[in-house]
């Protein structure tokens, strides 16, 4: 509801703590998937305001995004006190189509295998093209956008900048996608006749150990067993590959790229490490066999 | 200080380090009863300082340690605390108040790193569970090094704090279980004060909350490079600002609204939701290689007409022998134990992880869960860098068996064929220059110019040469025809050496074959087997006979040190290495001008060289250069050119560096080699310059276990053999100790293994050759302490023994006797003031040597003395110096007790130790548990020692015994001894068990006995 003004407004107010775009140049995301879906938002033929929206997403004005089936919601700090509201409207695939997508995808299962471990296979859209059909947004008429902004012009800049940093999370979870398209990954799972384990929560419990009581034969008690395999303490060539196989933060906010500030933790400690395994310490032998006969 | 043995147990994510004493401190004030073992305050304290900690000084606390006790009287953790309580009743656990520090994670760390050996300092000992989280911060170690961890929050007393986590996948978490399932009751031991019950909290759970903290330090306080977010701030833009920074703070504390908390919470359980998932599956998923079939035209060269195919299988953790096919589990069929959909979407799951690893996958994905396909590339790249990253994950990778990890078995080598001796003179040394001609292999069949380059041409990584896999490198076929087109080169026997002994060692990148006729064949084939080619006589002028196995020692030392090349000599305890290397020594001497050699030993048996060199080598003249007299400047280069042998210790290597290191020696021997196995110690590196035409170490322990220490002993023996430290670092020790590589210990083994020789009592070559019983004197030095003692008190009573007469002089003769045998034994025995024990005494500090050879090898040993105080002072040593039960059995023990500690003896594991006093332990005992007797002090008269010595060697020995008496060079000791040696009758004479006789001795032959004599 914008409130009719008639002050000149001097542009955004800054945002701490907003999302943060990873690109500081050129195009959002980098995924064929998110490339696509950033070309939609520039097939509406925004002009500068696409741009001031680029400006938006890198100066990190998007507090939240919030993606549900079928919408996304977002808060972006404009000029305004109180930030601003965009939502995002997609069209959703309906429940039957869903049904003949999920046969196609699970009758070659390491397609499935990787959108549900988070990768998008390159002939996805060969699979839903079959169908009839698209995963990614096709065409503007697919989406209906809005901003509680007092720009008359829709998709306005607030929105832009949520569109962008949403091509920009593809790029790091492309189930968004399918989440925006209106189904959830149980759903997907389930469609196979499959239960989904990663929101399983009740078994946790059973999987802790029991307790023990102590032994009571001194012998046992004051002395183990002796194990000795304890792997090795090779150091990795390239550094953090498991947060990089996990990939980016979700929504990260931080000054500092993620991943590269994981980089050079994972490389640090790696030394350490190897040092405590051999029993090596940085400062030389210290304290040992120093004080005989004292 | 009072001994104390410290232990640690795991207390709310903490280890609490208390300790044990046998003067407890029994008052704490609180509720619970104290443990009357239980170390005080300032006792704990004190002995956390000896292993390295107190930069920041630790409070204690009273907390529980819930401790297993007999009728109500606790059983402590070893015999040196307290004796055990009759076993008259069932064991149960109860609680008790004990002081304990908590350690902070570095802290910890430094007291584990400390707690190698049961002895952290004198006095100061490490409880078994010490040796256990020692363990534990092993597998935090390799879990870092490998970065199997992630970051998150945690939740410490309420407040959000950013953690490090380790992460438990695959065979880590075998290990994590494996472990915990070892742990000792009294790692988890500890409880509030306020619990009234024992603490039951499940091992596993306790060790992982003690390795969490470990890994949670070893990343956040990693030296950083950048460091750029260590800045103390209060304030972040963003909660993710916040907890980057609180990821590498020291108490990674984040203050920020809970809200926003809790949604970084939730956003790092969907980002880590992957490796969470995987780590709940019932079952790994495994690839396999399999190669393409094989095509049958008996072409040499071919390329495979098939594909290469990874085939996904399935292995329950459950039962990991299995291995079912992906497609199968995908089909329906069904694990025990896992029910059908979960299978199947574990499997979806990780497949589709595995995806990330390895492109294939996805590229080649088919219809069915069977597997892809490759081509020669692709199967190249999944050998060489995908097979890798899917181990790393924690997947089953199944390569073939021609696949060494690292290449093909068969392998492009160049073979190097040695033409002739440069010299021509017909004998090497080690800097003559050699020739070489080259030709190339392929899996040790030869290969031409031509088929190599066709070998490329075929622009597949992976090529089938006469039937078998054979990796073609294009870099490496260009190396190889380079080298096959320089047709020759040139080297020294030591480049030979090292070809042939290390193939490995990456020479323009292809592996180095040596072939070589002739003299130098014979020269490998020597070095290879430890058998000289040439027949190497026993040498003229040696008396004694070498036993066979000494003889193959002795002409393995004379075939190195012919061609100037450093050996080891590292054989038993008691199996004569210092014989051996006197043969060679021997050997070598044509008479004045042959140039000196230069033997440095432990002050402790400098006078047992002089003695054996004068014993099997009578005729070499033999220098000992100890002492503040010994000769400096010219006058020594001048003495020292007349020697066979120069006799020095190694306190004078280092301080007389700059005058050894002046001398071109004939040789160099080092004897206990271990003194230099740091190489950063000044007599390590002043052992490495001295100018010597070949060089030895002697030692009795197995340097050759410890790769560090290997190094030092051989860059001494051969230098260069093995590289610079840094190179060795990089290419042996780390490889070996950091990654546990085979290939490159074995490559260790083929270089260092001809300059080593080790031979073991219980070697089958061996045992043939020992004695059941040796008997050996072991002549120790006196310190100037004892020196003055022994000096002022032969003054003192000389007078005395002329002026008296029958009953008073025979009194005063046996009073000198005992006296003098105290100061021989201990200044402390003597003063009996129960000062200091260390370094005081030459008999006990070499007893104390060779005690520490015995124990490491796991052998044990009888003390006899005939003195109870002595006896007392032996077992406060020795417990304290090594943390082991020495039993002390003396007149005033209990007959049930002596029982007992026969019995404790006797057992396996007993202790190493056993001191008795030859009245007390001489007759009855059957203690064959023990194979080394030591006679402490003299009792002079040989019947008497025998029947003690008897008790090791009876009935049900099954080892070779070897007896040592241990007498002060230069004093009444070693005189008395020479004395019974020369008239035997005499000993047979002597009638009782007394020493009476010595009593009837004229007044001079007792000055004469005596007397110190100089130069001792």
């Amino acid at each position: 509801m914008p409130k009719l003004s008639f002050f000149y407004y001097p542009g955004r107010r800054d945002v701490k703590g907003g999302i943060r775009a990873r690109s500081r140049r050129g195009g959002f995301g980098t995924s064929w998937w998110a490339l696509r879906w950033v070309k939609l938002l520039e097939d509406f033929d925004m002009g500068e305001r696409l741009s001031r929206g680029k400006n938006y997403a890198r100066r990190g004005q998007v507090a939240s995004i919030d993606v549900r089936k079928g919408s996304v919601s977002a808060k972006v700090q404009g000029s305004d006190y109180d930030p601003y509201d965009v939502r995002i409207t997609i069209r959703q695939i309906s429940a039957a189509n869903w049904k003949r997508v999920a046969k196609r995808l699970f009758e070659r299962p390491v397609l499935a295998a990787e959108i549900l471990s988070g990768r998008m296979p390159a002939d996805i859209e060969e699979v839903f093209g079959r169908l009839g059909l698209s995963l990614l947004p096709g065409q503007t008429s697919d989406l209906k956008t809005g901003c509680s902004c007092y720009d008359w012009a829709n998709p306005c800049k607030h929105i832009a900048a949520v569109y962008l940093l949403l091509g920009e999370e593809f790029d790091r979870d492309p189930f968004l996608i399918f989440r925006m398209r209106g189904i959830e990954r149980a759903e997907l799972l389930e469609l196979a006749g499959l239960q989904d384990m990663s929101s399983e929560s009740g078994d946790k419990a059973s999987e802790e150990p029991a307790p023990e009581p102590l032994e009571s034969d001194p012998d046992r008690f004051w002395t183990g067993d002796v194990w000795e395999d304890f792997g090795q303490a090779h150091i990795p060539q390239v550094a953090a590959a498991l947060p990089k196989r996990l990939g980016s933060f979700p929504f990260w906010r931080g000054k500092e790229t993620f991943l590269d500030e994981m980089e050079w933790m994972y490389g640090d400690a790696s030394p350490a490490g190897r040092d405590a395994f051999l029993a090596e310490r940085a400062e030389g032998p210290a304290g040992r066999g120093k004080s005989q006969g004292a | 200080m009072v001994l104390i043995i410290l232990h640690a147990g795991e207390l709310d994510g903490s280890l609490y380090a208390w300790g044990e004493t046998p003067e407890g401190r029994t008052y704490y004030g609180g509720k619970i009863p104290a443990y009357k073992y239980g170390a005080g305050r300032s006792h704990l304290i004190g002995a956390l300082k000896e292993a390295g900690i107190g930069q920041e000084m630790p409070r204690p606390m009273a907390v529980s340690a819930w401790l297993p006790a007999i009728r109500g009287e606790p059983v402590p953790s070893s015999r040196l605390v307290a004796e055990y309580p009759p076993p008259n009743g069932e064991p149960e656990v109860s609680g008790w108040a004990v002081l304990a520090v908590r350690l902070s994670a570095p802290e910890a760390m430094t007291l584990l790193g400390a707690s190698d050996k049961r002895t952290i300092a004198p006095g100061v000992l490490a409880g078994a569970d010490l040796g256990y989280w020692a363990g534990a911060m092993r597998l935090a170690g390799s879990l870092v090094a490998r970065q199997r961890f992630l970051p998150g929050v945690t939740q410490a007393s309420g407040k959000p704090r950013a953690s490090w986590l380790p992460l438990f996948t695959g065979r880590d978490a075998q290990r994590l279980g494996g472990l915990a399932r070892c742990m000792p009751s009294s790692g988890r031991a500890l409880a509030s004060p306020d619990l009234d019950r024992a603490p039951d909290s499940p091992p596993a759970l306790v060790l992982e909350r003690v390795i969490s903290g470990m890994v949670d330090y070893m990343v956040r306080a990693a030296p950083g490079k950048t460091g750029i977010l260590r800045r103390r701030r209060k304030i972040f833009d963003s909660v993710h600002d916040a907890w980057l920074n609180g990821l590498v703070t020291k108490s990674g504390s984040m203050s920020y609204e809970k809200n926003d908390i809790s949604n970084l919470e939730s956003q790092i359980a969907e980002w880590r939701r992957p490796v969470e998932v995987a780590n709940r599956a019932p079952f790994r998923l495994c690839f396999r290689l399999e190669e393409p079939e094989e095509a049958d035209d008996g072409d040499a060269i071919e390329e495979p007409n098939s594909d290469w195919f990874v085939r996904y299988l399935l292995q329950p953790y459950k039962d990991p022998s299995m291995l079912i096919p992906a497609s199968k589990v995908w089909g329906g069929f069904r694990i025990i134990g896992c029910d059908d959909s979960r299978a199947r979407e574990f499997l979806l799951l990780s497949l589709g992880q595995a995806a990330a690893l390895s492109p294939a996958i996805s590229a080649g994905a088919q219809d069915q869960m069977a597997g892809h396909a490759l081509d020669a590339a692709g199967a190249y790249r999944f050998l060489t860098q995908e097979a890798d990253a899917l181990a790393q994950a924690g997947y089953g990778v199944m390569l073939p068996s021609w696949w060494t990890g690292k290449g093909t078995k068969a392998r492009l080598s160049v073979r190097a064929t040695v033409r002739s001796a440069a010299t021509g003179t017909g004998t090497f040394t080690l800097d003559d220059v050699l020739g070489f001609n080259y030709e190339a292999a392929m899996g040790g069949q030869g290969i031409s110019i031509e088929e190599l380059e066709r070998l490329a041409q075929l622009k597949s990584p992976l090529i089938r040469f006469r039937g078998r896999w054979v990796e073609a490198d294009t870099e490496q076929i260009k190396a190889a025809v380079e080298f096959l087109k320089r047709k020759g080169g040139m080297g020294t026997l030591q480049d030979v050496i090292r070809m042939a002994r290390d193939p490995e060692g990456v020479k323009d990148g292809i592996r180095v074959e040596v072939g070589a006729t002739g003299q130098l064949a014979q020269i490998l084939g020597g070095l290879d087997t430890g058998e000289p080619p040439v027949e190497i006589e026993p040498p003229e002028g040696f008396e004694g006979t070498l036993r066979p196995y000494q003889i193959r020692g002795y002409r393995w030392l004379a075939f190195l040190q012919g061609l100037g090349l450093g050996g080891c000599l590292a054989d038993d305890m008691g199996l004569g290495k210092t014989v051996q290397a006197l043969a060679c020594v021997r050997n070598d001497w044509k008479g004045a001008g042959t140039g000196p050699v230069l033997l440095i030993c432990p002050t402790s048996i400098i006078n047992n060289w002089q003695r054996e060199a004068a014993r099997f080598a009578p005729g070499l003249p033999v220098m000992v250069h100890h002492g503040a007299d010994r000769r400096r400047g010219k006058g020594f280069a001048g003495q020292a050119a007349q020697s066979a042998i120069v006799l020095s210790s190694y306190g004078l290597l280092q301080r007389d560096a700059k005058l050894l290191s002046g001398v071109e020696w004939r040789g160099v021997i080092l004897d206990e080699a271990q003194n230099i196995k740091n190489p950063d110690t000044k007599q390590a590196s002043a052992a490495r310059n001295l100018k010597a035409g070949y060089r030895f170490a002697l030692t009795g322990t197995p340097v050759e276990n410890t790769v560090g220490e290997l190094w030092s002993i051989m860059e001494f023996l051969n230098p260069g053999l093995l590289g610079t430290r840094a190179s060795f670092r990089r290419d042996f020790l780390l490889p070996i100790q950091a990654e546990g590589s085979s290939a490159a210990a074995a490559r260790l083994k083929g270089l260092a293994s001809p300059f080593m020789m080790r031979r073991l009592k219980t070697d089958k070559s061996v045992i043939p050759d020992l004695p059941e019983k040796m008997e050996m004197n072991v002549v120790c030095p006196l310190t100037r302490e004892q020196t003055s003692l022994y000096a002022a008190i032969v003054r003192e009573t000389a007078r005395q023994i002329y002026d008296s007469e029958g009953i008073q002089r025979r009194g005063i003769v046996l009073a000198t006797l005992t006296r003098l045998k105290q100061v021989c034994n201990h200044p402390a025995h003597y003063l009996g003031d129960n000062s200091a024990i260390p370094a005081r005494s030459g008999k006990l500090d070499r007893l104390t040597e060779m005690l520490e050879e015995i124990i490491e090898v796991g052998e044990r040993a009888l003390i006899f003395t005939q003195f109870a105080e002595m006896g007392h002072m032996l077992q406060r040593h020795i417990q304290e110096r090594f943390g082991r039960e020495a039993p002390f059995l003396h007149g005033g023990v209990p007959r049930a007790r002596r029982d007992d500690m026969v019995e404790q003896f006797q057992k396996d594991g007993g202790p190493p130790v056993f001191i008795l006093t030859l009245k007390a332990g001489g007759t009855g005992l059957n203690l064959t548990a023990a194979n080394h007797v030591f006679h402490f002090d003299r009792w002079w008269n040989p019947a008497v020692e025998n029947q003690a010595t008897d008790r090791a060697f009876r009935i049900g020995q099954k080892q070779n015994v070897q007896v040592r008496k241990l007498v002060c060079a230069g004093t009444l000791e070693e005189k008395i001894d020479q004395m019974i040696r020369r008239k035997k009758r005499l000993a047979e004479e002597v009638v009782g068990s007394g020493e009476g006789w010595l009593t009837e001795l004229s007044n001079e032959e007792l000055r004469s006995l005596i007397s110190l004599e100089e130069g001792a």
